[in-house]
C-alpha cells in the first residue's frame, strides 16, 4: 500500500467522491436508525421475551450453521482447488446456485423437496411432529445451504491462491495426503478461512428469505432476529424493529472486528 | 562411482503444454549430477517425477533398484529442495527443519538432537527462532538445505538452488553443498544455471531441451568449446553442447 502522491490531485478528487458518498451513505443510513430509536424503545426491547428469545435463536442457529457451513466448505473448496475430476464444471454450476438465484427460491426449493416421498419421510419418518418444516433445525438447513455456497467459493479462491509447492515440499519431507492437507494446506490459508468463515457468517445472521418460507416465523419457536425485523414492520412496531436491526449491526460488526484480530489484522473480505 | 541410485527409464510425461518424451537417465552412488538446459527445458519436471510429485504417464523410475514410479512421494526418503528454498512462511526456521521428523514421528529428544546437529554444521544455529521472512536469500537455502538433510536421504535433489542469489554467497552455498554431499554420502542432482556454479561441484553433467534428453558429459572438459557429449553411464545418447 502507498501513500497518495502529491501530483495528480484533481485525478484523485474525481476518485475520492464516489468512495466519500458510498460512505457517508452506509454510515448515515446505519447512524440514522440508532438515532431514530426512543429512549423507551431499548427498554420496551429488552423487557419482550419473544424478542430475547429470537436473538438468542439467531445466535444459536447462525453458530451452528456457520461450523456446518466451514465443515463441508473447506474439504469442498480444497477439492475444488486442487483436483480435476469429471463433472467438475457441473458441481461448479450447482455450487453458485445458492449464490445467483434469489433466497426466497431456495427456501421455495426445500419446501418442495420436504413435500416429496424422501422428504416427507426425512422430515417426519424419525420425528412425527417433523423435524425442519416449521421446525428450529429447518432454519439451520435454510442457513447452511446458502451459507455453504459463499463459504466454498472464498475457501476455493483461497486454496488457489496459496501456493501448492508448499504441499509438494511437505510431500517430499515424509507428509501423507492428510497431514499435508492439516499441516500445511491449511496454515497456509489461515486468512481466507477466517474470511470464508465471517462471509458465511454474515449471511447466514441475516438471511431471511428461505427461512421464512420453509420455518414460517413462529413467535418463541421459529423466529429469529430478521423474521423480528419482518414481523414488527408489518404490524407497525417500527421501534422494535429498530432495535433489532441495530442489535444485528452491532454483532456484525463486533464479528468483523474480532474475526480482523483473529487474522492479524490481514483480513480481507 | 559404483551402483546405480537413480534409473529414470524412457519417461514420457505431459502438463499443460509442456511434454516430457523419452527421458532417460541414470545417477550413480556418491555421485554429484548438474542438470542443465534452458528455461522450460523440463529440469524442474524432471525432478518432480523423481521426488513423485508427478507420476509418468509412461516409463519407469526407479531408486536404488526399486520400481517407484507410482509410489507416492512420501514414501521415497528424497531429499527435495526446490527453487527458492520454500519455506513454510508461518513457521520458525527450527520449526521448518523440525518438518519432516515430526511427520516421521520421531522422539522430541531425537529431533531436538538433529536439528541442533544440522544447524550447527550449516552454521545457521543463530537463525533457528526466525521466521523465513527475516532471513537473506542464502539464508533461507541454507535453512531449506537443512531441512532436507536432516531427514538423511540417500538423494537429494536441488532445483536451482543458487540461481536467486549474490554470487559470493553462491560459490560458498555450492562449496558447502559439495561437501556436505561428500560428508552425507548421498547422491545428488543439482539443477544449476550458471558454469562457474557447474565447475565447483559437478562430477558429470547432464542436458535437457524442450522435454528431450540430450545426453550428459563429465565435468570440466579439457577443452571448454568440446561440445561432443558423451553417454557415459546414461541411457542419453544425443549430442548438444552444455
Amino acid at each position: 500500500m502507498t501513500r497518495l502522491p502529491r501530483y495528480g490531485g484533481v485525478f484523485h478528487v474525481l476518485l475520492a467522491i464516489p468512495l466519500v458518498c458510498y460512505v457517508l451513505l452506509v454510515a448515515g443510513l446505519v447512524a440514522g436508525m440508532f438515532a431514530a430509536i426512543p429512549r423507551e424503545g431499548w427498554h420496551m426491547a429488552w423487557s419482550n421475551p419473544d424478542l430475547a428469545s429470537a436473538v438468542r435463536l439467531s445466535l444459536v442457529t447462525t453458530t451452528i450453521s456457520t461450523i456446518l457451513a466451514m465443515a463441508i466448505a473447506i474439504p469442498s473448496g480444497y477439492m475444488l482447488s486442487r483436483y480435476r475430476f469429471p463433472g467438475q464444471v457441473i458441481v461448479d454450476t450447482v455450487l453458485d446456485m445458492p449464490i445467483i438465484l434469489p433466497p426466497l427460491v431456495m427456501g421455495l426449493a426445500l419446501l418442495l423437496f420436504f413435500s416429496t416421498p424422501i422428504g416427507k419421510w426425512l422430515d417426519r419418518g424419525i420425528v412425527p411432529g417433523g423435524l425442519f418444516v416449521y421446525q428450529p433445525l429447518g432454519i439451520v438447513l435454510a442457513q447452511v445451504v446458502v451459507g455453504c455456497a459463499y463459504a466454498v467459493r472464498v475457501m476455493k479462491t483461497g486454496f488457489d491462491n496459496s501456493d501448492r509447492r508448499y504441499e509438494e515440499v511437505a510431500m517430499t519431507l515424509g507428509a501423507n495426503s492428510v497431514r499435508t492437507f492439516m499441516k500445511v494446506a491449511l496454515p497456509a490459508t489461515w486468512h481466507s478461512l477466517v474470511a470464508s468463515t465471517v462471509i458465511s457468517w454474515a449471511q447466514i445472521i441475516g438471511l431471511f428469505g428461505p427461512v421464512i418460507v420453509l420455518c414460517g416465523t413462529m413467535r418463541g419457536r421459529t423466529e429469529i432476529m430478521p423474521t423480528t425485523i419482518f414481523l414488527e414492520t408489518s404490524v407497525g412496531r417500527i421501534d422494535t424493529a429498530l432495535v433489532i436491526a441495530c442489535l444485528m449491526v452491532v454483532m456484525s460488526m463486533t464479528m468483523l472486528v474480532v474475526f480482523k484480530r483473529v487474522g492479524g489484522g490481514r483480513l480481507e473480505l | 562411482m559404483s551402483a546405480n541410485v537413480i534409473a529414470v527409464d524412457d519417461v514420457w510425461f505431459r502438463i499443460g503444454s509442456f511434454e516430457m518424451s523419452g527421458v532417460s537417465l541414470n545417477v550413480f552412488e556418491g555421485e554429484y549430477f548438474c542438470l542443465t538446459g534452458s528455461n522450460g527445458a523440463g529440469k524442474s519436471v524432471l525432478l518432480k517425477l523423481i521426488t513423485g510429485i508427478y507420476v509418468p504417464d509412461r516409463g519407469s523410475v526407479r531408486i536404488r533398484g526399486k520400481d517407484v514410479t507410482g509410489a507416492a512421494p512420501w514414501t521415497r526418503n528424497i531429499g527435495y529442495m526446490p527453487q527458492d528454498g520454500l519455506l513454510f512462511p508461518w513457521l520458525t526456521t527450527a520449526q521448518n527443519i523440525r518438518f519432516g521428523l515430526e511427520m516421521r514421528d520421531e522422539r522430541g529428544d531425537v529431533i531436538d538432537a538433529a536439528v541442533n546437529k544440522i544447524a550447527t554444521r550449516l552454521g545457521i544455529r543463530h537463525l533457528l527462532p526466525r521466521k523465513p521472512s527475516g532471513l537473506s536469500g542464502g539464508e533461507r537455502q541454507k535453512v531449506s538445505l537443512a531441512r532436507a538433510l536432516v531427514l538423511n536421504p540417500p538423494i537429494l535433489l536441488l532445483d536451482e538452488p543458487v540461481s536467486a542469489i549474490d554470487e559470493g554467497t553462491r560459490d560458498e552455498l555450492c562449496r558447502d553443498m559439495r561437501s556436505l554431499q561428500r560428508e552425507f554420502q548421498i547422491s545428488v542432482i543439482h539443477v544449476a544455471h550458471h558454469s562457474r556454479e557447474i565447475d565447483l561441484i559437478a562430477d558429470r553433467i547432464g542436458r535437457l531441451e524442450g522435454g528431450k534428453w540430450l545426453g550428459t558429459m563429465p565435468a570440466k572438459p579439457s577443452d571448454p568449446n568440446e561440445v561432443g557429449v558423451s553417454t557415459t553411464g546414461c541411457s542419453g545418447t544425443a549430442v548438444g553442447s552444455v
